[in-house]
């Protein structure tokens, strides 16, 4: 025992609570508090290397602002209750809604900044308890596409090579993806391999800070990819270009492509870039040896977001770039835990591993493992995120919303507000104060990363361990057990669960691909990428190698057309307005805001226009100016740059009257993707701006 | 009775910390006795992690808990002295045990200077360092050049240049230069450092220069100031430690060791700063042009402590929420650190943007030191 005079210091090494890279580091405790964040140089994902938000993800832990109590509103009045008295409301709220409108009145969502365990333990109570399949979580408005495109074209829906696999590459090509600044840990591998030699494109409207990294930055319209890839595949295929063994052994489809990108040799009246440079591009990333795509949302936030992941499947397989080190195509996954809240079955079609709900058979298994009835799990498809917002009064009368701050990061924010009041009731469980709770019934106080067992799932499918640090402030309780309590509440068998191992090792029971992962396997720095069945399995960082994911072992391409996006610049909001994130901030800045640094770097929104546009309306740098869409305004400041196009303006969706005021909710068909990269609005130069 | 200038061989007389311990165990066997004679109140010391690749920070108070210190991790690249300064407060007026490599020397008499830790509270046990490797980086050495699995891996060392492993079923050398010259090996700071053994500790230990029957069983001691000898006079006495004075042939092996060793500091600066001036600034603007403003250069340097209002001042050429970083976020680091670069390098090893930074600082300050003399401190004026 140490003498108390002597101040104790104890590292725990965890997972960073921010975006998709999983970056490993060590929180310092001193005497049962986090103060600070040190390097951890073993970890194979970033070396100790952090960025500015990892650096600081430790300030908001102790806040004091956090939540400690449950609260129950009472007469419009948030009151503090016991536990008891909370999760009785809860419990029975939600079983006097489910008795009396059935299973499609409740709505349950899941944050994917939440561990594996959390997400599991959600979508089974919400399975189990109301036999419903309205759960979803928010890769829904990141990288649903990626799920439902990949899926398409590859038979799985996740990233095929690990980040530093970019460094086995000949040609790296990045299309939307600012990862230097979004995933700034997999910018790093972009950036070595920059060091090394290797060539890098990056095709992005704007010219980001990952555009400044390549040696061909290729700027086009605005969500016109799939008119620019279809160009590359016909300049591709016309020069000789495609690698017809690897087409004719491991895919189907090609007649489908090459007939459409017949119609795009020449596109450029579409997506602006100029022929030469069309075939130029092509012409590298099918010669190269080894040529990897890196995307993100650039590529999914869009009513064509499952077409245009396709497009990128399309792109690999054509030039059979695939299946092996130094090529694929990697969706860089947005938050810390997006891979694994999708993995472990938030979603409203799929349990955990992707098993799908529509078949009577993994139904019935599913049911068998959680000691189900036969025949009560749904076979319908649930509604999605945005959907159930649509839905709220009719059908969805009762919402659990766990960890999410949809009136800022859905879009269309006064849409999302207007339909959260029409909910009978509305559970927030959260660990701060969010604009949502503004119109909850019930808020619960759950644990920041620091305060609990876990897992997050990187977007290279390694599943990192987040460990416990220090305990939750107040009455606030793990999120976890807040679930164990209300199954108790809810007297349901198969919830008795004693730590997060245990609902780890429930998912494994129940998930082929992920059942050779315990938690004695995890605690090795490496850690473990899924799928990995058995024990003895080593995990599998390359996807595809063989053969595809698929039922009948093959890749599909696909032949897709262009389409416009729902809302295009006009007379009457003539600017095209896309979006995107900061590297000082994360989503709705619950916790990035409340470290001192992040905070000084960038304190409120601001939105960036083109010098010409700028002094034609006579809008200086730092002036302050009002943006209109049809459903909505906001009126952040003036940054005039080069770094966008003249027409175009970019913002950043962290802030409350923000862009999400803006945002269009229309979906792309497929994977119910709200259009949250492309709308149409007006700018206005107000009285005392500047 | 020890004294400042003395050069000894040292062993533990705890036959169970002999076995566990390298080379006799006076280092851990120093500390343990400043912990039982309240010569300190605590020890920060490094331990094993998930593996040998892991270096982990600990306080310790029970002496015994040194025993899981004991031995080197040549892939452990931390630095301690600013973590004495970020926890300085709470130990305040506490008398704190150190095993210091040059760098971390290094770093604490920097921190000195700025009054950020009081060294009269702090004993320094010096132990000599050729060098250490980024646990990333040697594993990825061991898998491509020993071609051997670096989880079988059960010890490592550095030894008369060459980098040494045992494993499940052998053990294997390789040059240290052939393995550099193909770009594996130790970090590049710690190939241009010329501090190999920390005199300026208050005892500077090691290996090098231990010879005859005492060879791998003893620890070579320079008493390097009149705390150290203190220490070593009282642990002699109180029968923890036996010693006898070094071998004449073993000191001048040290100093040849010494001297190879910054025979090689002097090419790899020779190498380094030679590829660096013919585009001085075009490679500093290129690389600094990475940054992303995470910190981690200003937050793990030993000479960099910032200004409490900091963020309250006015900003003129570091635009706040601009990334890519301004060019003066580094040029007045640069500038801040042009004559007190103690080329530990963390500032490169914890840069995600992949910047040589500890070679532009360490560049800048050697220049500096072969030209101006004398520097200067903190003025009473500020303009």
């Amino acid at each position: 025992m140490s003498k108390p005079s002597v101040p104790s210091l104890k590292y725990v090494q965890t997972t960073c609570p921010y975006c998709g890279v999983g970056c490993t580091l060590n929180l310092v405790v001193q005497d049962g508090k986090v103060t600070g964040v040190q390097p951890y140089r073993r970890s194979p994902i970033n070396e100790g290397k952090l960025c500015p938000k990892g650096m600081t993800c430790h300030e908001f832990v102790h806040s004091p602002d956090r939540l400690t109590k449950p609260l129950i509103k009472k007469d419009g009045k948030f009151v503090e209750a016991s536990w008891d008295e909370a999760l009785d409301l809860v419990a029975k709220k939600f079983k006097e809604t489910s008795d009396r409108h059935g299973p499609k009145s409740l709505g349950f969502q899941v944050s994917c900044r939440t561990p594996n365990e959390e997400c599991y333990i959600m979508q089974k109570l919400a399975r189990v308890a109301f036999q419903t399949n309205n759960v979803d979580n928010c890769a829904r408005i990141c990288h649903g596409p990626s799920v439902a495109g990949l899926s398409l074209s590859f038979g799985s829906g996740a990233a095929t090579n690990p980040f530093e696999d970019v460094l086995n590459s000949d040609l790296i090509l990045m299309w939307g993806s600012n990862a230097v600044e979004a995933h700034p840990l997999a910018g790093r591998r972009v950036a070595q391999a920059k060091k090394k030699g290797t060539p890098i494109i990056v095709i992005d409207p704007r010219y980001s800070p990952t555009a400044r990294l390549a040696d061909d930055w290729v700027r086009f319209n605005p969500s016109t990819h799939i008119a620019l890839a279809n160009s590359m595949m016909y300049w591709i295929i016309k020069e000789g270009l495609h690698d017809k063994e690897f087409i004719e052994k491991r895919t189907k489809g090609f007649d489908d492509l090459k007939k459409m990108v017949e119609k795009y040799a020449d596109a450029e009246s579409i997506h602006g870039v100029p022929l030469e440079k069309v075939k130029d591009i092509a012409r590298k990333y099918a010669t190269a040896k080894n040529a990897v795509i890196i995307y993100c949302l650039g590529i999914t936030e869009l009513t064509t977001g499952t077409d245009n992941v396709r497009s990128m499947g399309n792109l690999s397989m054509l030039t059979g770039n695939i299946g092996r080190e130094g090529v694929g195509v990697n969706p860089l996954r947005g938050q810390n835990n997006v891979q694994g809240a999708c993995d472990m079955g938030a979603y409203p079609n799929v349990y955990s591993g992707y098993q799908k709900c529509e078949v009577p058979e993994i139904r019935k298994k599913m049911e068998e493992l959680w000691g189900m009835e036969a025949g009560s799990l749904p076979d319908w498809y649930g509604s999605t995120l945005t959907e159930q917002i649509n839905e709220c009064g009719d059908p969805i009368k009762a919402m659990y919303i766990f960890a999410l701050n949809p009136v800022v990061s859905y879009p269309d924010s006064n849409h999302v507000m207007r339909q959260l009041d029409k909910l009978d009731f509305l559970v927030v469980q959260d660990i701060f104060w969010t604009e949502t709770c503004e119109h909850a019934d019930v808020v619960l106080p759950g644990c920041s990363f620091a305060e609990k067992d876990g897992t997050f799932t990187s977007g290279e499918r390694r599943i990192n361990r987040v460990r416990k640090a220090v305990d939750p402030p107040g009455d606030a309780k793990e999120d976890w057990e807040i679930f164990v309590l209300l199954a108790e509440k809810l007297g349901l068998k198969g919830f008795d669960f004693k730590s997060p191992e245990e609902i780890w090792d429930d998912l494994r029971r129940v998930t082929p691909s992920m059942a050779g992962c315990s938690y004695a396997r995890l605690e090795k720095p490496e850690s473990l990428h899924w799928p990995c069945p058995t024990e003895d399995h080593p995990g599998t960082p390359i996807l595809h190698r063989e053969k595809f994911a698929a039922a009948d072992g093959l890749g599909t391409f696909f032949g897709l057309e262009y389409r416009p996006p729902a809302e295009v610049a006009d007379a009457e909001y003539p600017f095209t307005l896309m979006t995107g994130r900061l590297i000082f901030h994360y989503h709705t800045r619950t916790q990035t805001d409340r470290s001192k640094i992040l905070h000084y770097e960038v304190p409120e929104g601001y939105v960036q226009i083109n010098t010409e546009d700028a002094k034609r309306l006579k809008i200086a740098d730092g002036e302050r100016i009002k943006l209109r869409s049809r459903r909505g305004e906001s009126l952040p400041l003036a940054r005039v740059t080069d770094d966008v196009a003249p027409g175009v303006l970019y913002m950043a969706m962290h802030f409350p009257n923000g862009a999400n005021m803006l945002t269009n909710t229309a979906l792309d068909p497929l994977s119910k993707m709200p259009e949250l990269k492309h709308c149409a609005v007006s700018v206005e130069k107000i009285e005392g701006g500047n | 009775m020890a004294k400042k200038g003395d050069m000894l061989y040292a062993w533990t007389n705890d036959s169970a910390l002999a076995k566990k311990a390298e080379c006799g165990g006076a280092v851990t066997e120093l500390l343990k006795y400043a912990l039982e004679s309240k010569a300190v109140d605590a020890v920060l010391a490094v331990t094993r992690g998930f593996d040998l690749y892991d270096a982990v920070p600990v306080i310790v108070t029970n002496p015994k808990d040194l025993d899981n210190c004991a031995g080197s991790l040549h892939c452990g690249t931390l630095l301690l002295s600013k973590l004495v300064m970020e926890y300085a407060p709470q130990l305040a007026g506490k008398k704190v045990g150190m095993v210091v490599k040059g760098c971390d020397m290094m770093g604490l008499l920097e921190l000195e200077k700025r009054k950020m830790v009081n060294l009269d509270n702090i004993l320094m046990i010096g132990v000599n360092c050729g060098g250490s490797v980024s646990p990333v980086a040697a594993r990825k050495k061991i898998r491509e050049k020993f071609g051997v699995d670096p989880d079988k891996v059960t010890t490592e060392e550095i030894d008369k240049g060459q980098f040494i492993i045992e494993y499940e079923g052998g053990h294997k050398g390789i040059k240290m230069d052939d393995l550099e010259d193909e770009g594996y090996g130790r970090r590049s700071n710690c190939r241009r450092c010329k501090v190999k053994i920390p005199r300026q500790a208050d005892l500077a230990c090691g290996n090098w220069g231990v010879i005859g029957d005492k060879a791998g069983k003893a620890t070579f001691v320079e008493v390097c100031s009149d705390k150290g000898a203190a220490l070593l006079t009282k642990a002699i006495d109180a029968k923890k430690l036996s010693t006898e004075p070094a071998n004449p042939k073993g000191i001048e092996i040290r100093a040849k060791t010494e001297k190879a060793m910054h025979k090689l500091g002097d090419k790899w600066r020779q190498r380094d700063f030679a590829a660096l001036a013919p585009n001085l600034w075009g490679t500093i603007a290129e690389e600094t042009g990475r940054c992303m403003k995470c910190y981690a250069c200003i937050d793990n340097c030993p000479v960099c402590v910032t200004r409490p209002d900091k963020f309250e001042q006015p900003d003129l050429m570091v635009r706040a929420g601009f990334a890519p970083a301004d060019p003066m976020f580094h040029l007045r680091r640069f500038a801040h650190i042009s004559d007190s670069c103690i080329n530990c390098g963390q500032c490169e090893e914890n840069c995600p943007a992949e910047i040589p930074l500890a070679l532009f600082s360490h560049a800048i300050r050697t220049e500096a030191d072969k030209f101006f003399e004398p520097k200067l401190g903190k003025s009473s004026y500020t303009n």
